[in-house]
């Protein structure tokens, strides 16, 4: 896979979608950085405090943070960002922090590259997690199915059931020119007052 | 399929969206054989996956891009300006499907919004007299929903939601059209599944795309050499001037020449100019049909914005068509608001995965994960109007990217003009009202993706000074280069473009087929 597909986001406030999706094969890249046990629960924290769900399992957090490992040794000059990343989170022992403070702590942070590196891959990889989409209620793959026509497409009932239709003066609306549009309105208006 | 020989100057079509595709269609149905050259693989439904980032690896036009400008898109994803598709049918595969016509005074602005400051106003050649017939004829190829005594697709529930806040707020043109998917079976297209996908293609073939009707069409008719993975680099021309060929690179990149007796550009408001660029000669140094200096100038992507909300109740918003809602209460131009042009309101969702990545690029904390958490309680809206076309947003070659062919990258600038700043504005606060009013608990100002419309850079115009291609679509320089997309757009109205660039290319292909027929060419 072409270097340019994991560059598309790689601006300040990028996020490394395209690295996390096709760019690379975990299976290949060699881990060392981050493999640690004490490390990767570091880097589960920090992935935990940027995105919080209260109600996620652990299981779509360990799977991202097991991604945020990887894509992070696709390179031994990423390998060497994410290791001195998690070194940094150790030094600062940002283990020890509450989810107020760590998250305080990340906002200091900045936009590093470590930073982007693990909040880019989570943005992608915690919300394309299956068990994710199950938690917040998306059903996914559709068609095979049969699509929503008879699975809830118009379910909703919290609100009276709106017209379809366009209605009789848009053909009208959309003819008018501006300058009599703008007239319209002026006698609307003096008509009100 | 027919054959036709590499050494026939034949007529060739570059690209096979919603203005080659057409084209393509418009030819063979007259008679003339054509080679259509499509950059992407020939995806059929079954191909297609109802996967946002599985769709969007599969069939995302991907090459090497660059950026400049204020644009956020520049800041945000600096190496993907666009979102369209490379694949036979164009971005025809993956549009949402919303088909408003232009208004009359659209195609006028410069008489119409008079002289605004830093923007390249100019009326086009043709009006809404000259198109009514072809916007008919485009409407009944899509099957717009609404029109032509088709029925309306039912509100889905992202649609109960903006319906009723519309209704709230006292706006009254809303409707869940028009739109290019079938609510009842037509033309051989079956009845929408409300399905969800989209932007990923139909699988259940409900929605109109150029890969579903004039591709297959034109293949029938016998006359068309449909090559899929051919990319073309390099439009070549005789001693007089008049283009003589192409280059393209096949599959297994490979240079491959077709000689041509008519060359149709359409490739899109990127790839277009760019290649147009890419063929200056002795000749033509600045490129072909350049002139006037105006070959990708203009750049328009449409003033943009979507907003979200969050409800204390479940909407659903992703089952069923992820764009059947529309608004036109906003469209017209009226200065009071504090901007010229206007804009439509129309649904929008996304899934999750999308939202992750889309819903505020680089956004991390709490907030944003509320609105994630409360995904099945959010309803979505898209906001799109006219920008303003200004001279120094253009497509130009890089001096330092390369594609994977070793030729410069397009770069795309965009500084977005003080008018489509005030207009988002405002429409953000009108969507947020519309929201709130029936209970929103949480909005969202989500900032542009990528751009989906890609407008001017060739742009129509009455003298050849001041553009690239006549009324026609012909370039005013070369009698037989021929641009049939929206980059020929002179203005980009405030509607989405589709319909307008299939109903340009109707009548293109129409005037071309004449032209062959009397040996005007």
């Amino acid at each position: 896979m072409s270097v340019s597909r994991r560059t598309f986001l790689t601006g300040a406030l990028a996020t490394t979608v395209y690295m996390s999706l096709w760019s690379i094969d975990p299976a290949k890249a060699k881990i060392n950085a981050g493999s640690k046990k004490e490390d990767k629960e570091l880097l589960m924290k920090m992935v935990r405090t940027l995105y919080p769900h209260d109600r996620f399992p652990d299981g779509p957090y360990i799977r991202t943070t097991d991604d945020v490992i990887n894509k992070g040794n696709s390179s031994p000059e990423n390998a060497i960002m994410l290791q001195e990343g998690i070194d940094q989170l150790k030094s600062d022992n940002f283990s020890k922090l509450d989810m107020e403070e760590s998250t305080k702590y990340l906002n200091k942070m900045g936009r590093t590259a470590f930073f982007e590196h693990v909040r880019g891959t989570t943005t992608v990889t915690l919300y394309n997690d299956k068990e994710v989409w199950e938690l917040l209620g998306y059903e996914g793959y559709s068609s095979d199915q049969g699509g929503y026509v008879n699975r809830g497409f118009n379910d909703l009932d919290w609100l009276p059931e709106p017209r379809i239709e366009e209605h009789p003066d848009l053909a009208a609306f959309l003819s008018e020119s501006p300058t009599k549009f703008a007239e319209i309105k002026k006698m609307i208006a003096n008509e009100l007052n | 399929m027919k054959k036709i020989d590499q050494k026939e100057s034949a007529v060739v079509i570059i690209g096979s969206g919603a203005g080659g595709g057409t084209m393509a269609y418009e030819l063979t149905k007259a008679g003339i054989p054509c080679v259509c050259l499509e950059a992407g693989p020939y995806l059929k439904p079954e191909d297609y996956t109802n996967d946002e980032w599985g769709a969007f690896g599969q069939m995302a036009w991907l090459d090497k891009r660059t950026t400049s400008g204020n644009w956020r898109v520049a800041k945000d994803f600096p190496g993907l300006p666009t979102w369209l598709v490379k694949a036979v049918g164009g971005t025809t595969t993956h549009w949402a499907g919303a088909t408003p016509r232009f208004m009359e005074y659209e195609f006028k602005t410069k008489s119409t919004y008079g002289n605004i400051k830093g923007a390249s106003l100019l009326d086009w050649p043709i009006g809404l007299e000259e198109m009514a017939d072809y916007y008919t004829k485009a409407e009944n190829a899509i099957g717009s929903t609404h029109r032509g005594g088709r029925a309306a697709l039912p509100a889905n529930n992202n649609y109960k939601v903006f319906a009723n806040g519309a209704k709230n707020v006292g706006y009254k043109f809303y409707a869940t059209g028009p739109y290019g998917t079938n609510a009842e079976p037509y033309d051989g297209r079956p009845a929408s599944i409300q399905d969800g996908f989209n932007f990923q293609g139909d699988k259940n073939g409900s929605k109109w795309s150029t890969a579903k009707r004039e591709i297959p069409r034109a293949l029938e008719t016998g006359l068309l050499d449909l090559r899929a993975n051919s990319h073309v680099i390099k439009i070549t021309h005789d001693k007089k001037g008049n283009v003589d060929g192409v280059l393209y690179m096949d599959n297994d990149k490979n240079l491959q020449k077709q000689a041509a007796k008519v060359v149709v550009v359409a490739g899109n408001s990127i790839e277009s100019p760019r290649l147009l660029l890419l063929s200056e000669s002795d000749m033509y140094p600045d490129g072909l049909a350049n002139s006037s200096g105006q070959v990708g100038r203009n750049y328009m992507r449409h003033m943009t914005g979507s907003m979200y909300a969050r409800f204390d109740k479940p909407v659903n918003m992703y089952r069923g068509e992820t764009m059947a809602g529309f608004c036109a209460d906003e469209v017209k131009h009226n200065p009071n608001r504090g901007f010229a042009g206007g804009y439509y309101m129309e649904t929008l969702s996304i899934g999750p995965a999308f939202m992750g990545a889309f819903l505020e690029p680089g956004g991390w904390g709490r907030e944003f994960t509320n609105m994630m958490d409360g995904y099945q309680n959010l309803a979505g809206m898209w906001l799109v109007g006219e920008d303003m076309p200004q001279s120094n947003n253009r497509i130009t070659l890089s001096n330092t990217a390369k594609d994977q062919y070793g030729l410069p990258a397009p770069n795309v600038h965009f500084d977005e003009h003080p008018n489509d700043i005030a207009m988002r504005e405002y429409a953000y606060e009108k969507a947020e009202a519309l929201y709130n009013s029936v209970g929103a608990i949480q909005t969202w100002r989500t900032p542009p993706y990528p751009s989906t419309h890609n407008l001017g850079t060739n742009r129509m115009s009455a003298k050849a000074k001041d553009g690239v291609v006549d009324k026609w679509g012909r370039s005013h320089d070369i009698k037989n280069l021929f641009i049939a997309d929206g980059s020929v757009m002179t203005t980009g109205a405030a509607a989405n473009p589709t319909l307008t660039i299939t109903a340009l290319a109707i009548r293109t292909g129409e005037y071309l087929a004449s032209e062959l027929k009397k040996n005007n060419i």
